[in-house]
């Protein structure tokens, strides 16, 4: 019982450097698209984020008490948590590039438009059916596909969080497939209304 | 060691080469971990495939953004495509490190599917066989998606790699098709593919 209370600990631990390292690099993609040295500077905090979580993923699959024999499995986590804090890395480069004050060739952009997995804003209009919602109930990723990453209100940034309200004029960053984009600027213009 | 590919310049546009790049590598850690989690050398081995692919366009990608340099100018603009290039060859890579995992036998902790499960939706790759229905079938009319719940996601044609092909595409022997869908679905496309499926939807075609 102790072991699978530890190792549960582990696959958290893990789900949330995958998750991570992806978040990043969709910020990372976003940060080019917009020429954003605020998203670029998110990701490099992230970074550092991930540094931590690995070590900390690391220590824990080291300190499990795991047979000889098991030693393969727990050598195939320690690789995978490898990859994602590579991944992260990647992601630190992209943002790299905004920082280090290079205007962001416009093939960039294109490419970003283009590619299959797209970065796209969304501005929230006051008779959008999202305004006031918080973003558990306006269940963006059921009905666009498109999961939003990060939102502009004002000057700031804010990281979104199951509760965050939404507010008329909040830019929404998401990324997705690029099918979903159309129903989610619909959707944040108020041209379309909820399908439930 | 199989030998690498001879590389020679091709004019090819830098923002078809970062698109390719771009969707091939998160095409791969998708893949990648869909090997992981169900234990397949096949999918593993089509990620090494597609990693061989990604390396070939980031070389001819770099020569063709050094060539577009002009003046002290472009090189500043063009050296941010350069290193956006290299970090999507840089996700390639983690992505074939998952598969030599898969590859050399090492197993992922069956717990670790359950976490990273987060949609009813899987990958799967399948060889279109000489025998198979759907081999000569245009896309379109096959209808997969509305039949059989299934999208193809990516075909390989030899060193060729047609990302979301559209529904003008037709399928020939040989051809290696990366699908997403219900696991049902999936697995029904496969069966199909490789030609041990004659009826597709109760019906021959």
């Amino acid at each position: 019982m102790l072991f699978r209370k530890h190792f549960k600990k582990i696959v958290n631990k893990l789900v949330e450097l995958k998750d991570t390292s992806e978040l990043m690099m969709d910020l990372a993609y976003s940060s080019l698209l917009l020429n954003s040295r605020e998203l670029a500077e998110e990701v490099q905090e992230l970074e550092e984020h991930v540094d931590s979580l690995h070590t900390e993923f690391e220590l824990l699959v080291l300190s499990s008490g795991f047979k000889p024999e098991e030693s393969k499995d727990f050598l195939g986590l320690i690789r995978l948590g490898v990859v994602t804090e590579k991944i992260a890395d990647a992601a630190a480069e992209i943002a790299e590039v905004v920082l280090r004050g290079l205007e962001p060739h416009p093939v960039l952009k294109l490419v970003i438009e283009e590619a299959e997995e797209t970065v796209t804003r969304a501005r929230v209009s006051k008779k959008s059916s999202l305004t006031g919602r918080s973003l558990r109930d306006a269940e963006i990723p059921e009905e666009t596909g498109m999961w939003v990453l990060a939102i502009r209100r004002g000057k700031r940034w804010i990281r979104p969080q199951p509760k965050t309200v939404i507010k008329a004029g909040d830019v929404l960053i998401a990324s997705g497939y690029a099918e979903g984009e159309e129903d989610l600027l619909k959707l944040a213009s108020g041209t379309s209304k909820f399908s439930s | 060691m199989e030998g690498l590919e001879k590389i020679e310049y091709k004019p090819v546009s830098v923002r078809d080469l970062l698109v390719e790049m771009k969707d091939l590598s998160e095409l791969m850690i998708d893949l990648a971990y869909s090997a992981a989690l169900f234990h397949s050398d096949e999918l593993a081995k089509e990620v090494l495939e597609l990693e061989k692919r990604v390396d070939t366009l980031a070389y001819i990608l770099d020569m063709n953004a050094m060539l577009a340099a002009r003046d002290a100018e472009d090189a500043e603009s063009l050296v941010g495509v350069s290193k956006v290039a290299a970090a999507t060859n840089k996700i390639s890579d983690a992505a074939a490190d998952i598969a030599a995992i898969v590859l050399q036998k090492i197993d992922i902790h069956p717990v670790v599917r359950e976490a990273f499960e987060k949609v009813e939706e899987r990958l799967g790759r399948a060889e279109v066989k000489p025998n198979s229905i759907i081999a000569g079938k245009r896309l379109g009319d096959l209808e997969l998606a509305a039949k059989i719940g299934v999208d193809i996601i990516h075909i390989r044609r030899g060193k060729q790699c047609i990302i979301n092909p559209n529904e003008d595409e037709t399928i020939v022997e040989g051809d290696v098709l990366i699908v997403r869908g219900a696991p049902f679905g999936v697995e029904e496309l496969e069966g199909l593919a490789n030609g041990t499926v004659r009826e597709f939807e109760g019906r021959s075609i």
